[in-house]
């Protein structure tokens, strides 16, 4: 059997680790456009504050595509799929014959139309690979005021935002919504996050866009046109606007696309035999009820584990995944799980803040809890998570969970939560694999 | 009914295939004592294997006179390995268990957000999240051998796996469910 992998990161590993679980001889190759072995890539920005470095930016250990047995073509592009004649092009004009393909190529960055942004300039850009990291330390090294902007105060604008800050820069984010991270945090917890980050040298404008670069005799920015009619310095600009899955190489291959890969509940595209997991797939979001793009790292490995057990012949359904979400803003822990900004007027919102250091938020769908905010104190967060993933009923905790005491659900319903069979935590436990599967992973 | 034989226990202790199995009503929490005693030995056992990135890795928290050591249990398919971002958490092929390369850790809270049982603390001072290793190069973890009224104990993979759907049962379905095997658990201490 022939496993071709394309995408050398969370998705795409997952799934070579799920194949090689059941599948110990197939032959599985590697594809990535990227030169490195894998490197963890919402790293980039605590590469740059020096919170990890050259030596721990790697995701897996050194031995891991020898002790996996698999063949890496490091720093080739796919151009086509050929889904006849189960051939993947690569730019160079070579051919990789697979049996079963699977597509973990993640997201492109998005550009919204700009005047004067070159990414080609070596003061401008987007912030999503190691290369675009290395290039920003690079430009802070000659930035002359100091002054950098970043467009869009989402998740990768705002890591963009410390790892300049790192470097030395004043930074000014620009975003459209009122507040940063504007879909995951609400108004409260949106000011809190906004301080922290003015107090750090970070400015944050908001309601407001860039509508122009304005360009130096090099071609480097010099400083940018707000639509609100400002102007600020710049001598670095990022668009960090967020990502748009990786598809355009798909283009007449018969797989469907719409926004991103459309798969069925194993994981498996349009085209028998080809399978895609991560940034770049359309997946069942069980908050909403709908399918949705949902780009994240753990949503990443557990789409392309599942993919792989099909893929190696193990029968294994995929259920949804949920938007997550955690970052620490200068010493200060924001999680975000589910649905944090409910416009249904049927749902209740309960909330609990004590000053600046500690918020918590949840969100109840009639009895069900779906969505919870916790700033500042998160301890227990993850129970949290596994109860809104699976529904539980929960409206009687809520004063408790206000106070902080998550612990409380898991004290009073010791281990029924987890559906031990079916399986959130013991998960491995499925029908199809032997009785005590979990034999199986030694 | 006859007993039949479901697990092999020893078989399992001698590969390291090892969990460790609460019973949470048996935990008082030490009562009249001023430390919870697994707290104090994983404490001193931790800061000897890891230095810096010391602190105990079990907990017990308390509801209405109800005690509940929040530990690691060690899922199959870990959602914290799916959630680390800088792969700092990890399976171990041999004894399966979700190990920590401390080093790579950055302190992004991924898998805080993500731990069904709680069982990952944040350590704000130093900044990194840490867990339950099983103590899996130990003959018995250090916990489980402070524990006096054995709520903590050590098993092997296989009757962990049995006692806890049984226990999930017997809450269910309460005194219908009667299991007879060979090898359950009496003392784990040897
Ligand atoms: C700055 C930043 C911060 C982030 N922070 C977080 C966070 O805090 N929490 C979180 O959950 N997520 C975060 N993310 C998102 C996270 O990085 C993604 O969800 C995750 O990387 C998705 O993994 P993936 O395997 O789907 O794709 P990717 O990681 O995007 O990898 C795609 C792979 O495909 C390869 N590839 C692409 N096209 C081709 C081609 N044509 N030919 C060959 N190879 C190709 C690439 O080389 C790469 O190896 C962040 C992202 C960024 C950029
Ligand atoms: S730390 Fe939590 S999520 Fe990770 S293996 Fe242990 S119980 Fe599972």
């Amino acid at each position: 059997m022939k496993y071709v992998i394309i995408g050398n990161s969370y998705a795409g590993l997952s799934c070579v680790d799920a194949i090689r679980r059941f599948d110990k001889t197939g032959e599985i190759t590697i594809i990535s456009d990227e030169p490195y072995k894998a490197y963890a890539r919402p790293l980039i920005s605590y590469y740059l504050e020096g919170k990890t470095t050259d030596e721990t930016i790697w995701y897996k250990d050194d031995n891991y595509y020898e002790k996996n047995d698999a063949r890496t073509m490091f720093g080739k592009t796919v151009s086509s799929v050929d889904t006849a004649s189960k051939n993947v092009v690569l730019d160079d004009g070579s051919i990789v014959k697979y049996d079963k393909l699977f597509i973990g190529t993640g997201g492109v960055p998005f550009v919204p139309p700009l005047e004067g942004f070159n990414p080609a300039s070596p003061m401008m850009g987007t912030f999503t690979k190691l290369n675009d990291a290395k290039k920003m330390e690079a430009a802070s090294k000659v930035a002359k005021n100091k002054e950098a902007i970043v467009i869009g105060g989402g998740l990768i604008g705002l890591k963009a935002s410390e790892g300049l800050r790192a470097l030395g820069m004043h930074v000014t984010i620009v975003e459209l919504l009122p507040r940063v991270l504007g879909l995951a945090l609400d108004e409260i917890s949106g000011q809190i996050t906004a301080k922290r980050l003015n107090k750090n040298g970070i400015d944050t404008v908001t309601n407001d866009t860039v509508i122009k670069i304005n360009l130096d005799g090099t071609g480097n920015p010099e400083s940018v046109t707000l639509k609100s009619g400002r102007e600020l310095i710049a001598d670095i600009v990022v668009v960090g606007v967020g990502v748009r899955p990786n598809v355009a190489f798909l283009e007449g291959s018969g797989i469907k696309v719409d926004r991103g890969i459309i798969v069925d509940k194993t994981m498996m595209t349009s085209v028998e035999d080809i399978y895609a997991g991560g940034d770049v797939v359309v997946t069942y979001d069980v908050i909403n009820k709908r399918p949705n793009i949902i780009a994240i790292v753990p949503l990443a490995c557990e789409q392309g584990r599942i993919a792989g057990a099909n893929m190696a012949g193990v029968y294994r359904e995929y259920p949804g995944g949920m938007g997550l979400n955690s970052v620490e803003i200068y010493g200060l822990p924001i999680i975000t799980i589910g649905l944090t900004n409910p416009n249904d007027p049927s749902q209740s919102v309960f909330t609990y803040q004590e000053g600046e250091t500690i918020y918590r938020k949840l969100v109840y769908s009639g009895e069900i809890l779906v969505g919870a905010i916790l700033l500042g104190n998160i301890d227990g967060a993850g129970i949290l998570s596994a109860i809104i993933r699976q529904g539980a009923k929960c409206l009687s905790y809520k004063d408790e969970f206000l106070k902080g005491n998550i612990f409380s659900f898991v004290i009073d319903n010791e281990f029924e939560i987890y559906n031990i069979n079916e399986g959130y935590a013991i998960r491995g436990d499925f029908k199809d694999l032997p009785e005590f599967s979990r034999t199986n992973w030694r | 009914m006859d007993k039949f034989k479901l697990t092999n226990l020893k078989a399992d202790l001698k590969k390291g295939r090892t969990e460790i199995m609460l019973y949470p009503s048996k935990c008082d929490g030490c009562e009249g004592e001023e430390f919870h005693a697994c707290i104090k030995a994983c404490e001193e056992h931790m800061k000897e294997k890891y230095g810096k990135y010391s602190g105990a890795r079990v907990s017990i928290k308390k509801k209405n006179g109800k005690f509940f050591p929040v530990i690691c249990h060690n899922c199959d398919e870990a959602p914290c390995v799916d959630a680390c971002m800088p792969g700092a958490r990890y399976k171990d092929a041999e004894t399966g268990w979700t190990l920590t390369n401390y080093k790579k850790c950055v302190g992004c809270w991924m898998c805080v957000m993500v731990c069904p049982f709680g069982a990952i603390e944040r350590v704000e001072g130093s900044h990194f999240a840490s867990k339950c290793d099983g103590c899996i190069d130990e003959d018995v973890p250090k916990c489980v051998s402070a524990c006096k009224r054995n709520a903590l104990l050590r098993t092997g993979i296989k009757n962990y796996s049995y006692e806890r759907r049984l226990m999930v049962a017997k809450k269910m379905y309460g005194p219908y469910v009667k299991m007879h095997y060979a090898g359950i658990i009496k003392d784990k201490r040897g």
